[in-house]
């Protein structure tokens, strides 16, 4: 069978896309291999470790488990699109401050959730932190800092520091 | 990466042109947070999926003659933040804001969790407590049944193929005090238990369902003069060993929760 195309228009990280996409291409494949938007990541392919996490309008939605089909009239926000320019956005600046990256692997996703947390929460304890990171998954286990750079920028954000 | 197996998408924006549709070989769409797993794992493999998320009907969230009623695409984020799921039924916002994760949450609809009838799920112990139905429509019918009529076994709902789960109803006036403790080290619940003080027409009940530990949920109803000892209703369920534990470290731990869960029915009806 000849492959089910579908036509979309989205958003991505302020840019407009106007796209052909085989019905099957998940958001994942369609940011890393479409556009070259290779920050987001993809591992366990489960919606369990948080690598390829990526905002759909405020929302966080595994990449590797939803459709590009669905970005249809939608914004997506991935890791390229947290800074403006060359200015880094608090929570990448604390995650740098509170050596909160290791390896790296995670670390997109992990931005990408602390800043669909912080939009909800200017601030959050380090047990809602905890918790709302419960689906991304650091294998060098640097769980401390990357909760510490949560906090920090929560912070910054709040005191305009 | 393995990629998904090849299928054409519909984008219905009625109920009626979505059933059209949906067949044995064409799969509604919601979340698609088991769906596309499972066609990933080629456990499925559907000729076409009709993504139900362009449906406004679907994604509605309504109080309908004493019924709490959400639309058959309403995801756990959607259902926990609305203020009426929150006023009239607060114990499953509670319930839903502990699945899974935030990404979870975000895409996965309550529908779609019965349908897949999950059984380490945290929604369908909670909809069996509150004496949930889901209403099942086709072109020509529509039927409503309760959680238990729905859920079958593990995997296993139901769901005719040619049927959509439209609405799932949610008696609002029933409920005096409800509390659900969860125990979770992976992705799923190793068990969760809801208890809830409720009017019924027999009179006060207070209702225990676990779910999670065995293939299906099981509800237990007791009289106010009952006592509820998690210990004796552990001994009752089936404890599936799997990584999550043994059998023995399962009950266990059930009985655990069943106190846990009594206890704060007993602190709410303290207040």
């Amino acid at each position: 069978m000849s492959e089910a195309m579908i036509s979309i228009r989205t958003s991505v990280n302020g840019m407009a896309h106007s796209s052909v996409v085989p019905a099957r291409l998940t958001v994942a494949e369609y940011l890393r291999d479409e556009l070259g938007l290779t920050g987001t990541k993809t591992s366990c392919e489960l919606e369990v470790c948080g690598v390829c996490s990526v905002l759909v309008g405020d929302l966080p939605v595994s990449a590797c488990a939803a459709l590009a089909a669905e970005l249809d009239g939608r914004e997506v926000t991935t890791v390229e699109g947290l800074a403006d320019g060359n200015e880094l956005s608090p929570l990448q600046q604390a995650f740098i401050d509170t050596f909160a990256t290791q390896c790296g692997f995670c670390t997109p996703g992990f931005l990408i959730m602390a800043t669909s947390l912080l939009k909800t929460n200017a601030d959050p304890s380090a047990e809602e932190v905890a918790d709302y990171l419960d689906g991304n998954i650091c294998r060098c286990t640097g769980y401390r800092p990357i909760i510490e750079a949560v906090l920090l920028a929560a912070e910054r954000m709040r005191t305009g520091t | 990466m393995s990629v998904l197996p090849p299928f054409s998408l519909r984008r219905p924006e009625t109920i009626d042109e979505a059933l059209e549709t949906i067949s044995f070989d064409d799969l509604p769409l919601g979340g698609g947070t088991e769906l596309l797993l499972a066609m990933r794992m080629r456990m499925l493999l559907p000729d076409s999926l009709v993504a139900i998320t362009r449906i406004p009907e679907l994604q509605s969230i309504e109080i309908d003659g004493g019924d709490l009623v959400l639309g058959g695409a309403v995801t756990h984020h959607a259902a926990s933040s609305s203020s009426l799921v929150r006023d009239h039924v607060p114990i499953l916002a509670e319930v839903l804001e502990q699945v899974g994760n935030p990404r979870i949450r975000a895409s996965g609809t309550l529908a779609g969790n019965l349908v897949f009838a999950e059984p380490k799920s945290d929604v369908i112990p909670i909809l069996l407590a509150l004496d949930a139905r889901v209403v099942l429509v086709s072109t020509n019918a529509s039927r409503t049944l309760t959680i238990d009529e729905f859920i079958l076994g593990p995997y296993f709902c139901a769901r005719e193929e040619d049927e959509l789960l439209t609405q799932i109803r949610i008696p609002t006036e029933r409920v005096n005090h409800a509390a659900y403790v969860k125990y979770q080290t992976m992705e799923r619940p190793t068990v969760g238990v809801a208890a809830l003080d409720l009017q019924t027409a027999e009179g006060r009940r207070t209702r225990v369902v676990i779910g999670a530990v065995g293939p299906l949920p099981y509800r237990f109803d007791f009289l106010p003069s009952q006592d509820i000892v998690g210990k004796v209703i552990a001994a009752e369920v089936e404890a599936i060993p799997d990584a999550a534990g043994s059998e023995r470290y399962k009950r266990h731990v059930t009985g655990v929760c069943i106190d846990r869960a009594i206890a704060r029915l007993a602190e709410q009806r303290g207040r």
